[in-house]
């Protein structure tokens, strides 16, 4: 699951300047004989608006410069991955926590924070904090806002259809059924990427078996994969879709393109469950949805004999920054978190771009800024939350993510019973 | 997809076995495509297949086109094949605006440096192989040949790994390095047999005359093999040209990237502009359609590398 | 043998071999071919029985990687697909091209205005094609909408339906290659003494029969050059699925690859993707040699140095 950039039209504007500012610099600045710091994070119109002044203002009084090199979603991990085998590696880098930072960590690639940074981590959410950590030790700081899965729903089209948003699980049954009934598409589900398919798979088997039951996952415990509520949690996922939750063509529908964020918009699809981010995405694309009140959100639907806490949520906890061990500029890069995570300019500008930063008593900011209502349910949201499960393809290695994702894909096209998809994981490595 | 059925070499309209049908009033002569023939008869259901794969082919590249000029809005409300409402060429400014110069001069660079590379490596190379008398090279022949087939993918991760080593990664050479050499056996291969139908008498008379091998190549081996050299340097050209992998796995910074990885890249960053996408997508094959209109006979020559004999 | 006699009665060119070139005129390229083709076959071999996530050093596993090829459900599916796609490119790409070819080598007008049309596709790159056919198939503001009904699909779900997503594949692959194969059997028909056609025309046969008694075993050789192409290309193809499906859906269009490059750049488990590159390998050696055999390089090679 990953945080989404902020497409459209605003973003076109800023291709120019992101490309074209970057193409006067030399290319071969790494931390190995590089004059500037390299601060690699991606490519997000908004959250430019938000670290672009932070450097500048950092730059204007020091020594070693920051460069900003922005990449894009997909390509980041795999460009991150591959430089930081090489002797280009950034010197801080954005990240996303969980497994993928763990690896990094035990190649000894990563600065640990923990006493340099003492002070600046007390600010944070403990929950959202801990997602930087490795071993007990703190090797990233959060950067960005919190981004917990939420269930959305199109609000003209419930009350046209006469029906109730779900509260439990049964109720969406019934809803997705009397929704199909009406030839409406019940759930839009971009399933040609597996991420999307992810959340759900998330949702329920923390519904079902609690977080721990993922935390065996994560752990690599024997036998954690062939657990009774993953598989039912799997059974569940298949069902719905078998059902016609999601339409007979979701295979082809992409969420790059914002193809599903558009059938949801214009009311062919009538819920969509995605990121926090996706209030932005609907802001950016489809205003009129947003403004005129149409989009609704919900907590995922409680499942009335599950073991899970209903007030549990998942997603990204938050978006990380990590500093290289092999920098040769560590000193300026920690120097630099710690001005700026917590600033009051940098958390001011990430409310600004509709985000909310994961530090304590953030709520009384919240107030009066535009999207007030969105902001603050997702705080409360998170807040409240008894526990906040990492977006599994973090959380695991990445060996084992793409493998899910694939499988993933698999199970929700009855490609793979539940029971083999159960049992494949459990051989993933 | 089968092939158009009037193109298959089933029901003809021709005497013979049955009678002529509807097509050919005049159906007599079979004309069985080939050239210098003196009367020929339309030879209509091959007529009409050919327009049917025309369609075919066209359709995209008419998508292609017509969303490349349409409106923002247009694109989401006209129909995908529909003619636009509204005619734009923004989409075409907005692409030349967000670094496309950038990356037509990568790859300009890439493919310039690679038909240099490949001709000056591979021309002494066949020169060797066809006129040498060591043993070695004729092996070493023999391991070109066991990799004209060897697909580059097979061997990206330990390239990847080589690359990093020698403090290549992240540059337009670390493109260009392993891009030669998975050109050269087949450009071995071809000019080892340009260099084969030159008559021997030519080779020893440039010997009776006292040359040494240096100027046998470059008096009679470089003039001689023109035609495969024009054949490989736009063979291997518009294998860098077009070369995806390669620069996916061995460059990241925007300074680096080349055209193929831009069009890549603009799709991940813009996935709801379609119509800039597709603008891009034209601009990307200009240079090519350039060298298509002026040197046809040439590209494609050099796209078939010999392998129409 | 060191006395290579290049060949009956060049007396003179043998006495002065000091005329010809030595084996340097070949180690540019035999130095390049080695560092960046040939070391990387044994380095493959090597990162095989190595576990590595692309930092920090390769770690010795011995034979893991080779067995866990064994529990791989995903490599059987890969062959198969990868199989499959082979024989529908090749079923669907050789008698068009041969038809076509042999349609386009005519001199008529009409028909060179028309093959300058075919041949359009050569002028786009692979990811330029994959990436417009992605979006023309999109199902939602794509062509696909449009089309879909026409071709059965009426929601326009063409490549996300795992029972299409295949043959969608192969013609965006036949789209991008026919235009190449047809271009090589052009240029062979157009090597075909019209004599015979003249002769077969006075003799009374058909066009049909022309086409089977002529044209088709003077193409001989050149079928087999083009199909080999398609077999070889088949590995090639990869870039084409990465870009337009990513394999999916599930593993639908994940050809062998892919899958290699899947474990490689996506799961980051480099150690058994170089497992899986090492067959690759092998299968690529395997097509070399077919191609040398059909095509006759290697005879050439020999016929007149008398190897």
């Amino acid at each position: 699951m990953r945080r989404r950039d902020f497409l459209g039209g605003t973003a076109a504007a800023l291709l120019g300047t992101g490309v074209l500012g970057s193409l006067g610099a030399c290319g071969n600045s790494g931390p190995g004989g590089g004059e500037q710091l390299q601060l690699w994070a991606l490519q997000d119109a908004e959250y430019q608006k938000v670290i672009r002044p932070a450097i500048d203002a950092y730059n204007s009084g020091a020594e070693d410069k920051i460069q900003l090199t922005t990449y894009v979603n997909d390509a980041y991990k795999q460009k991150l991955q591959v430089a930081m085998g090489s002797p280009q590696a950034p010197d801080i880098f954005f990240n996303w926590g969980g497994g993928n930072l763990a690896q990094f960590v035990k190649a000894g690639q990563v600065v640990d924070l923990t006493d340099r940074t003492a002070d600046l981590s007390a600010a944070f959410l403990p929950s959202v904090l801990s997602v930087g950590q490795a071993d007990g030790r703190q090797y990233a700081l959060p950067m960005n806002g919190i981004q917990p899965v939420i269930l959305y729903y199109h609000k003209a089209v419930f009350a046209a259809v006469g029906l109730q948003p779900p509260k439990t699980y049964d109720q969406l049954l019934a809803v997705v059924d009397a929704l199909k009934a009406r030839g409406v598409t019940p759930i839009a589900l971009p399933g040609s990427q597996g991420w999307t398919e992810l959340m759900y798979l998330e949702y329920l088997l923390d519904r079902v078996g609690g977080p721990d039951k993922f935390a065996a996952i994560a752990a690599g415990g024997a036998g954690a994969w062939s657990d009774p509520a993953v598989l039912r949690a799997a059974t569940m996922c298949q069902e719905l879709a078998k059902r016609g939750a999601f339409g007979a063509n979701f295979a082809s529908i992409n969420y790059d393109n914002t193809g599903a964020s558009k059938l949801f918009a214009t009311g062919k699809a009538a819920m969509f469950l995605m990121g926090s981010w996706e209030y932005s995405t609907q802001l950016t694309n489809n205003p009129a949805f947003v403004k005129d009140g149409k989009l609704g959100w919900l907590p995922f639907p409680t499942v009335t004999d599950g073991a899970g806490d209903p007030t549990a949520v998942v997603g990204n906890p938050s978006n990380y920054y990590s500093v290289s061990a092999g920098s040769t500029h560590a000193d300026t890069a920690v120097d630099f978190l710690k001005k700026t995570l917590t600033s009051e300019s940098y958390l001011k500008g990430l409310i600004a771009a509709g985000q909310v930063p994961a530090v304590k008593g953030v709520e009384t900011r919240l107030a009066g800024t535009p999207g007030a209502d969105f902001t603050t349910f997702t705080y409360q949201l998170v807040a409240g939350a008894s526990s906040f499960t990492q977006s599994w393809d973090q959380a695991l290695p990445p060996s084992v993510g793409s493998e899910l994702l694939t499988n993933l894909q698999k199970l929700f096209l009855a490609q793979l019973t539940p029971a083999d998809f159960v049992a494949t994981m459990g051989r993933a490595r | 997809m089968r092939p158009p059925p009037s193109v298959r070499p089933a029901p003809s309209p021709t005497r013979g076995t049955t009678a002529p049908t509807t097509t050919g009033v005049r159906a007599t002569a079979p004309a069985a495509p080939r050239r210098a023939r003196p009367r020929r008869a339309v030879n209509l259901p091959a007529g009409v297949g050919a327009t049917l794969w025309l369609l075919v082919v066209v359709l995209p590249l008419y998508y292609i086109l017509v969303t490349s000029l349409r409106t923002p809005d247009g694109y989401l409300g006209d129909g995908a094949l529909a003619l636009p409402g509204t005619l734009t060429l923004d989409n075409y400014g907005r692409v030349l605006g967000s670094g496309f110069a950038r990356l037509l001069l990568n790859s300009a660079v890439v493919t310039a440096a690679t038909i240099v590379l490949v001709l000056a490596l591979a021309l002494p190379a066949a020169y060797a192989i066809v006129r040498g008398t060591s043993r070695a090279v004729r092996v070493g022949f023999s391991l070109f040949l066991l990799g004209l087939a060897i697909p580059a993918q097979a061997v990206v991760v330990p390239i990847y790994l080589i690359i990093t080593r020698l403090q290549l990664y992240d540059s337009l050479l670390a493109v260009i390095l392993p891009t030669v050499a998975f050109s050269l056996p087949m450009s071995v291969v071809v000019l080892t047999s340009t260099l084969r139908d030159v008559p021997d008498e030519l080779y020893e008379a440039m010997t009776v005359d006292g040359a040494g091998p240096a100027r046998t190549f470059t008096r009679l081996v470089v003039p001689l093999a023109r035609p495969g050299l024009v054949s490989i340097g736009i063979f291997s050209g518009l294998g860098a040209w077009n070369g995806f992998l390669f620069p996916l796995v061995l460059t990241q910074s925007p300074e680096q990237r080349v055209l193929p990885l831009g069009l890549w890249n603009f799709q991940n960053q813009f996935g709801t502009d379609v119509p800039g996408l597709m603008a891009l997508v034209v601009f990307s094959a200009l240079p090519v359609l350039t060298l298509y209109l002026f040197g046809r006979r040439h590209l494609l020559g050099g796209l078939t590398a010999g392998f129409g004999k | 043998m060191t006395t290579a006699v290049p060949a009956l009665g060049r007396a003179p060119a043998d006495r002065r071999r000091h005329g010809r070139p030595g084996a340097l005129w070949a180690v540019p390229a035999g130095l390049f071919f080695t560092a960046f083709g040939l070391a990387p076959i044994l380095v493959v071999a090597y990162l095989s029985l190595t576990r590595w996530n692309g930092l920090g050093d390769p770690v010795w596993t011995g034979l893991d990687n080779w067995r866990a090829l064994r529990d791989d459900a995903d490599l059987t599916h890969g062959i198969w697909t990868t199989l499959l796609l082979t024989a529908l490119c090749w079923l669907v790409q050789t008698p068009l091209a041969l038809l076509l070819g042999v349609w386009a080598a005519a001199p008529q007008r009409n028909r060179a205005v028309l093959s300058a049309a075919f041949f359009l596709p050569l002028l786009l790159s692979t990811a330029a094609i994959a990436l417009a056919w992605q979006s023309l198939l999109d199902p939602n503001f794509g062509a696909a909408a449009t089309l879909g009904p026409w071709l059965g699909a009426p929601d326009g779900n063409l490549i996300g339906d795992p029972d299409r997503a295949l043959y969608v594949v192969a013609l965006v692959i036949a789209w991008q290659f026919v235009p190449f194969h047809t271009l090589i059997y052009q240029a062979a028909v157009r090597q075909i003494p019209a004599t015979l056609y003249e002769a077969a025309a006075i003799d009374g046969a058909d066009r049909v029969r022309q086409f089977r008694s002529i044209t088709l075993p003077l193409l001989r050789h050149t079928i087999i050059a083009s199909s080999v192409l398609m077999i070889v290309g088949s590995l090639t193809y990869f870039e084409t699925i990465l870009l337009l499906t990513g394999g999916g859906p599930g593993t639908e269009t994940r050809v062998l690859p892919l899958h290699m490059y899947i474990k490689g750049f996506v799961g980051f488990d480099m150690g058994y993707a170089s497992t899986l590159s090492v067959l690759l390998v092998a299968v690529g050696t395997v097509l070399s040699v077919l191609i040398v055999r059909a095509t006759g390089y290697h005879r050439m090679a020999s016929d007149r140095e008398g190897l």
